[in-house]
């Protein structure tokens, strides 16, 4: 369970104060699918930071019972210096996988071929997102933050990451942040509108959209 | 290929901090090796070649040291451990805002990516020492007198280091301009802290003073490790460690206060 009482950020800028969350109320449960709705500058990525634990808010509390991915998306988390096959051992270590395995795991799923060898840096942006992906789904997270990753690459490596996804999908929550309904529709089973700093939660998608769409 | 996605191993809260630590010493290794064959090479090479040139100027300038002290190894032996300090502490201060992105992850903290920078540092001032005390004890008959007080005197400048680096880094968070303040104080702290010289050939009241800083005694009790009984030291292991206590605590508590306070936009 991750559990939000209240949260606001509050960020400090030349002009005064910047709400960005005003009293965000949520609970995700194990095995939820929430797609979160919100036009650009709607604080889509700080809510996705405070729910990682990567920012502390600034009022409320979060209350976390599931081990949480980092914030899946724009390179977050991996190192431009190193190799794909360094960055894959550095996640290995850090969340105790076994080394070995997530190797093998992420060099498969990457596709990546011999650049797995290369520095990060000179990978195009649709394999750094593939990186990404298989590095991210190489550790069992029980939640996870996904910052509108699955939207990059072709359509064939999209449906490969919701094979993937199936099979953690048991235990495992995904929050996924996008200002893409469609992206939404495809991998959510639920979803809310992030408005003035507020989350409102749809039981239905569809409803959700059209309720988005009509901003 | 689908099905066996890896599982995670169980770990105690104290092997997955140990994992956390490994994972980021290896990453600062790689980063500092770079791509060539000879990265290696060039992480001692560096440190060796600063030093050596140090102590051959000393050793060239022809003063000598009282009871024929060898002019090359007093000098090198005193500034690589200097050298160790004035780097953990530029390094480590500038090291919080260059590893925002690591902060991603966020089982790692500040406190993580500054013990494995900083024990990255001390492993290779550790090896170029060794290197020399080797050099010296089989090709020129001066063994060390006692070499594991001397790991205990590096041990206790890069604690020191460590807590500086810490509170240093932290006030760069909160205040810019102590940026500009840490390369003069590192500069200026290495007249003050008897690297190139002994307590014992100074007049009492510039001793006295000199006592107040904790780097002195360091250094003092690193060249007795080496010299033995041909020297008169003057340190004091307990006031080291009470530096080293006060500054690491407030590095740390430093560190809190400023994690919340980087904000991690790209």
């Amino acid at each position: 369970m991750l559990e939000l009482h209240n949260v606001w950020k509050v960020f400090e800028s030349r002009y005064g104060h910047k709400e960005v969350l005003r009293g965000i109320h949520a609970r995700f449960r194990r095995g939820q699918h929430v797609g979160i709705l919100g036009r650009n500058g709607a604080g889509k990525s700080t809510l996705l930071r405070v729910l990682a634990g990567v920012e502390a808010p600034t009022r409320g509390y979060i209350r976390r019972s599931m081990s949480i991915s980092w914030p899946l998306g724009g390179g977050y988390g991996i190192q431009g210096s190193l190799t794909g096959i360094a960055n894959a051992r550095f996640i290995a270590r850090l969340y105790g996988m076994p080394l070995k395995q997530t190797e093998e795991f992420v060099a498969d799923f990457s596709e990546l071929g011999t650049y797995f060898h290369e520095p990060v840096k000179s990978y195009s942006s649709g394999m750094k997102s593939r990186l990404l992906m298989a590095l991210s789904f190489a550790v069992d997270f029980e939640c996870y933050l996904v910052d509108e990753a699955l939207s990059t690459g072709d359509a064939r490596f999209a449906n490969k990451c919701l094979e993937v996804f199936e099979v953690r999908r048991k235990n495992a929550a995904m929050i996924m942040i996008s200002h893409n309904a469609s992206h939404v529709k495809r991998y959510c089973d639920t979803a809310a509108i992030l408005r003035n700093g507020m989350l409102e939660f749809y039981e239905d998608v569809d409803e959700a959209i059209a309720a988005y769409q009509g901003l | 290929m689908i099905g066996d996605v890896p599982r995670r191993e169980q770990m105690s809260p104290a092997s997955a901090q140990v994992g956390v630590i490994s994972a980021l010493f290896i990453r600062e290794m790689l980063t500092r090796i770079g791509r060539g064959r000879l990265g290696f090479i060039w992480l001692l090479a560096e440190p060796i070649i600063l030093s050596s040139m140090i102590s051959l100027l000393h050793w060239l300038s022809g003063h000598d040291l009282p009871n024929g002290l060898p002019i090359f190894l007093f000098y090198a032996l005193s500034y690589v451990p200097f050298m160790m300090f004035r780097s953990i502490v530029n390094r480590g201060s500038h090291g919080i805002q260059a590893n925002i992105p690591l902060l991603y992850h966020s089982r790692i903290t500040l406190l993580d990516v500054m013990v494995a920078r900083n024990l990255m540092e001390m492993m290779v001032c550790g090896t170029v020492i060794a290197l020399y005390m080797a050099i010296a004890a089989i090709f020129f008959d001066e063994p060390p007198h006692q070499p594991a007080l001397f790991a205990l005197g590096l041990l206790l400048s890069a604690l020191l280091a460590n807590g500086l680096a810490m509170v240093l880094g932290a006030a760069q968070v909160v205040w810019e301009w102590v940026e500009h303040l840490v390369h003069p104080f590192t500069y200026l702290m290495l007249p003050i802290s008897a690297a190139f010289f002994m307590l014992d050939m100074m007049p009492p009241e510039t001793r006295e003073l000199l006592l107040w800083n904790p780097l002195v005694h360091v250094h003092e009790m690193n060249r007795w490790a080496q010299f033995g009984d041909r020297i008169t030291p003057y340190y004091d292991i307990s006031y080291v460690l009470l530096w080293v206590l006060l500054l690491n605590l407030l590095g740390m508590a430093g560190l809190r206060v400023a994690r919340p306070r980087l904000s991690m936009f790209d």
